[in-house]
């Protein structure tokens, strides 16, 4: 089965499947900035910081592929558009939460770049196009270098207390 | 993809997301709400200054200032009565409202089903929390039975409403269910809704994070929901909805419930209709004194 129902990969044009990255990393970089935000008024800046350093990433990576293509097809009309697809590459809404520790947002992004893996390794098996083939491949291959960053960053901190928030949160909590 | 320029659309779900960031509890079932409505939004393709988006009080109810359409977030409860008003005074306006379930089933439980019977063409979604969020956690109509919470610290005595089964008991004619664990059946519904001529409902079961059950997460909904067309259900067959939806509170079905494949006039329309026959007959306006004046 495709992993978006909405894209026909087998008639993706080069162009198509640059167009579709971009709005990918588009739309993970709006859900970096979200966050960001959502941390930050919820007094939590660590979190809020690793999740700017990652709209960052996001960025950079969306002006690259944005360039390719402006390269290669300049201003010839978008096929694709951003309503096709969702949470490829953006951690989805519900994985974060107001108290979670610097080490949970990073383990949030890294779900989020094994999830676009993920994308990228199941549409090429639909792909018809030699050239989207190997674009795919390089961009599957991206998020695994995407991944290695994070992970990275995760060897650096040391381990999250045993004491989780909820258990000290004076809030009930319904059950 | 073809090579032929495309149709595109005239808008897109980011003209839809206003400036304003919401404030939700990070990991809330509304952020997914929101950008369901943006899409659904988009793909009706309306202008957002031809949409009224009215609300009552409660967390989701903050969903109109998350939009570029007309807002109000108005009173706890009188979302619909305010919403019926605003499509009765201009019916070209395309009128949605949105709330909790303690605004819609509770406070505003009374006015649900006259805006059903009078079948106006407005778009009712119910961010289904089974808590009062806002207020920190006490029950609410659609909470479940033993629920504990600090309004019913030895577990709740009381049945939920079934907010499916209401609306479809009162003769509403467009009934869905949604969840932002699936966000593209949830923009399919609410478009759905949206386009229905009449009195349309979508109930989504729209996590709280902070004070919500641990089985009516996101996880949780992923790993249980079911969607009503992949167990063949004809949403035109109406006896058979109500028995999916007595199914509230222990299946999560979702999807469309009911279609009626024959709408019914709208109230709007009907107004319209009847302004138009009357308009004949009037007094013209310059002589609106005349009915007063003594000569």
């Amino acid at each position: 089965m495709s992993p978006t129902p909405s894209i026909d990969f087998t008639k993706l044009t080069l162009c198509d499947a640059l167009d579709l990255a971009t709005i990918i990393e588009e739309e993970a970089k709006e859900r970096y900035e979200e966050f960001a935000h959502q941390m930050e008024l919820h007094h939590n800046p660590d979190a809020a910081a690793f999740f700017l350093f990652m709209l960052k990433i996001e960025a950079l990576h969306e002006g690259r592929i944005a360039g390719r293509r402006r390269e290669l097809f300049g201003d010839a009309p978008r096929n694709v558009r951003r309503e096709l697809i969702f949470d490829v590459e953006a951690p989805e809404y519900h994985e974060v939460r107001s108290t979670m520790t610097h080490r949970e947002a990073l383990e949030t992004a890294l779900r989020a770049e094994k999830k676009a893996y993920a994308f990228f390794d199941a549409a090429m098996k639909h792909v018809a196009d030699a050239e989207v083939r190997s674009l795919f491949s390089e961009l599957r291959e991206d998020e695994i270098e995407h991944a290695g960053l994070v992970e990275k960053e995760l060897a650096k901190l040391t381990p999250d207390s045993k004491i989780k928030a909820e258990d000290v949160e004076d809030e009930p909590i319904a059950h | 993809m073809t090579t032929t320029p495309p149709i595109l659309p005239t808008y897109q779900a980011k003209d839809f997301k206003s400036d304003l960031k919401p404030i939700w509890c990070p990991g809330c079932g509304d952020f997914g709400v929101v950008q369901g409505i943006y899409r659904a939004l988009a793909s009706v393709g309306r202008a957002p200054h031809d949409i009224a988006f009215i609300s009552g009080i409660g967390c989701s109810s903050r969903i109109p200032g998350y939009t570029t359409a007309y807002g109000f977030n108005s009173v706890h409860g009188r979302a619909l009565p305010i919403a019926q008003g605003i499509k009765l005074a201009n019916p070209d306006l395309l009128v949605l409202v949105a709330g909790g379930d303690g605004d819609g089933f509770s406070i505003g439980g009374g006015h649900v089903p006259h805006a059903i019977r009078r079948t106006l063409d407005i778009t009712y979604i119910v961010m289904d929390n089974q808590i009062y969020g806002l207020t920190k956690g006490q029950l609410s109509p659609t909470s479940k039975r033993g629920l504990k919470t600090v309004t019913s610290e030895y577990g709740s005595l009381e049945a939920p409403v079934n907010p499916l089964l209401y609306v479809l008991a009162y003769g509403a004619n467009f009934v869905a269910q949604g969840t932002p664990a699936d966000m593209a059946g949830l923009a399919d519904v609410i478009e759905q809704a949206i386009r229905y001529p009449g009195f349309s409902f979508v109930n989504v079961q729209s996590p709280c994070v902070t004070f919500g059950m641990e089985g009516q997460q996101v996880k949780a909904h992923r790993a249980t929901m079911k969607t009503l067309a992949s167990i063949n259900h004809d949403p035109a067959n109406r006896l058979a909805a109500m028995d999916l939806a007595q199914q509230y509170g222990q299946s999560l079905h979702t999807g469309v419930f009911y279609k009626n494949p024959d709408p019914p006039p709208t109230l709007d329309g009907q107004v319209r209709e009847r302004q138009r026959q009357l308009a004949e007959k009037a007094i013209p306006r310059e002589r609106i004194l005349d009915m007063f004046v003594q000569k």
